[in-house]
């Protein structure tokens, strides 16, 4: 009654192509091997060899759900957005491996509206401000002066040092602070007194970069490994 | 005809697809209470309530646990995590310590300790705080306002010099910005933040149980610094009795229980007092 139309054929070979390549980009990209092409960068120091699930990890509901939440978030029906596919890193995130009880300035602190100003030159709340990941370093800010920002009018009473503080902060020799003092105190070593025996300048930079750590290998807290931090989230996962 | 039917099968498709996705359900909405109807507690009230029990808290800390304990030989110092330092948290780093605990809870409460003569620099307060600081300082009225920046309902309140330990260690410190603290004066302010302008009740009791919790998380982490200590006979004996009655430290229950018992009968008042109050204005709404 109807001829096929001649076009059909090419149709179902596009199809089944299309099909075979979705179905072969389903299987191969979740899988490990394929992590390094997956990633936007090389991780950063610390982190190389974690699997990306271990900071993008699954967003809750499935696709459809997510899907959904996020349809209705766009007409208004709902207050919040749904993570899609996987969940923000933010710095719960971070804190999850490097909470610890010492840190001498935790994002938090900086969220007090006296740290206003500071926060618009750089923004202390967030941990990827300085530890973006992805880039193959330590820290990603060009320059390490920003001591600045809130230490400006610092005076030190009795002045252990030799240059004393006075003197660094007229001269502005901001990027010598980290040459004695380590940003979130976890190491466990000794503060110089002469300024010739602090940690000269270039291998605060090395270090910066993802060098060897110049202060010491001692620290009072470490980190959570993967299979740590795998087994406390087991161990505390809600059910 | 042909292009009829295909056009039907595809608009059944799109509106079985639609009530498949509407049925299936979302994700749920982390959110403790969406209805603008249980919001019965004002944030300034909520802050408030939170503010009392921390100045009950820190009086305690700061008479029954610094100022005894000193007596008896207890060290307190601000490089009481040092490893070297064989110390207990001062007060306000007993505070700060019990803010940095509600960080990592789920309840987005922010708790601050500032003046404008503080120990650490970085404690003074600026801008805006300054302003609201030095009205506080003559009147000792808390001050409410909403941060516009960081979109944050900011309440100030008072922190006064309750006990002589407040004012004998801020006098003899030796980076001390003023060296004439006496009893009753004003000598700093706790800041609270929080994001809505009204909680529910169970917003209001996840903003208390934070705060307790953290003090619970503080007072371990002394307790925890004790056991590390090198020196046995350094360490006091940790049971039920405090430093009143000698070489002695209440466990974190005990302080806990005793802060409870001088503290929740009047935030359950407090709490109480709101549904009178959401009762009291129904009924004007359904009388007029």
């Amino acid at each position: 009654m109807f001829s096929k139309n001649p076009l059909r054929k090419r149709q179902r070979i596009g199809s089944i192509i299309g099909i075979t390549i979705g179905i072969i980009i389903y299987i191969v990209l979740p899988l490990k091997q394929t992590e390094d092409f997956l990633s936007l960068g090389p991780l950063n120091t610390g982190h190389e060899g974690l699997s990306c699930n271990a900071c993008h990890t699954d967003a809750k509901g499935n696709l459809m759900q997510q899907l959904q939440s996020n349809i209705a978030y766009t007409f208004g029906m709902r207050k919040t957005k749904a993570d899609f596919g996987t969940e923000n890193v933010d710095n719960k995130k971070c804190l999850e491996c490097h909470d610890r009880p010492n840190d001498r300035h935790p994002t938090h602190r900086f969220l007090e509206p006296r740290f206003k100003e500071a926060i618009a030159n750089i923004n202390a709340t967030e941990c990827e401000t300085c530890h973006r990941e992805h880039n193959d370093t330590r820290i990603v800010l060009k320059n390490a002066a920003f001591c600045v920002n809130c230490h400006y009018d610092l005076e030190v009473k009795n002045d252990p040092i030799d240059t004393p503080h006075e003197e660094l902060i007229a001269n502005k020799q901001w990027n010598t602070c980290l040459q004695c003092h380590d940003f979130h105190g976890n190491h466990i070593y000794k503060v110089a007194e002469k300024m010739k025996d602090t940690i000269p300048l270039e291998k605060i930079q090395e270090y910066l970069k993802g060098g060897v750590d110049p202060f010491s290998n001692k620290k009072k807290h470490q980190p959570l490994s993967e299979e740590e931090w795998l087994k406390m989230k087991k161990k505390y996962s809600v059910k | 005809m042909n292009h009829l039917k295909a056009k039907g099968i595809f608009l059944l498709l799109v509106t079985g697809y639609s009530v498949i996705l509407q049925s299936c359900g979302g994700v749920p909405e982390e959110m403790a209470s969406n209805e603008s109807s249980d919001k019965v507690l004002a944030v300034a009230d909520v802050l408030t309530l939170v503010s009392e029990e921390n100045d009950i808290t820190r009086t305690l800390y700061t008479k029954g646990i610094v100022g005894a304990g000193k007596k008896q030989g207890l060290k307190f110092d601000e490089d009481w995590q040092d490893d070297e330092v064989e110390a207990g948290p001062l007060p306000a780093l007993f505070l700060r310590g019990i803010s940095s605990d509600i960080r990592k809870s789920d309840v987005p409460l922010g708790l601050y300790l500032g003046s404008d003569f503080p120990i650490n620099a970085s404690n003074k307060f600026q801008g805006k705080q300054a302003e609201l600081f030095a009205k506080i300082k003559t009147d000792q009225k808390p001050q409410h306002f909403y941060e516009e920046d960081q979109k944050l309902y900011t309440s100030m309140f008072a922190d006064l010099a309750v006990a002589a330990p407040c004012v004998n260690c801020h006098n003899d410190h030796k980076s001390t910005t003023k060296t004439d603290w006496k009893l009753g004066d004003v000598m700093g302010a706790t800041t609270w933040q929080y994001p809505s302008d009204s909680l529910s009740y169970k917003e209001a009791i996840g903003v208390i149980n934070a705060y307790r919790n953290g003090t619970k998380a503080i007072y371990n982490a002394y307790l925890e610094e004790i056991a590390a200590f090198k020196n046995d006979s350094t360490k006091p004996q940790i049971g039920n009795k405090w430093p009143s009655k000698g070489f002695y430290l209440p466990t974190a229950e005990v302080f806990i229980d005793s802060v409870r018992k001088l503290a929740s009968y009047h935030s359950l008042e407090k709490l109480l007092l709101a549904d009178n109050k959401k009762t009291t204005k129904t009924k004007d709404l359904a009388s007029n």
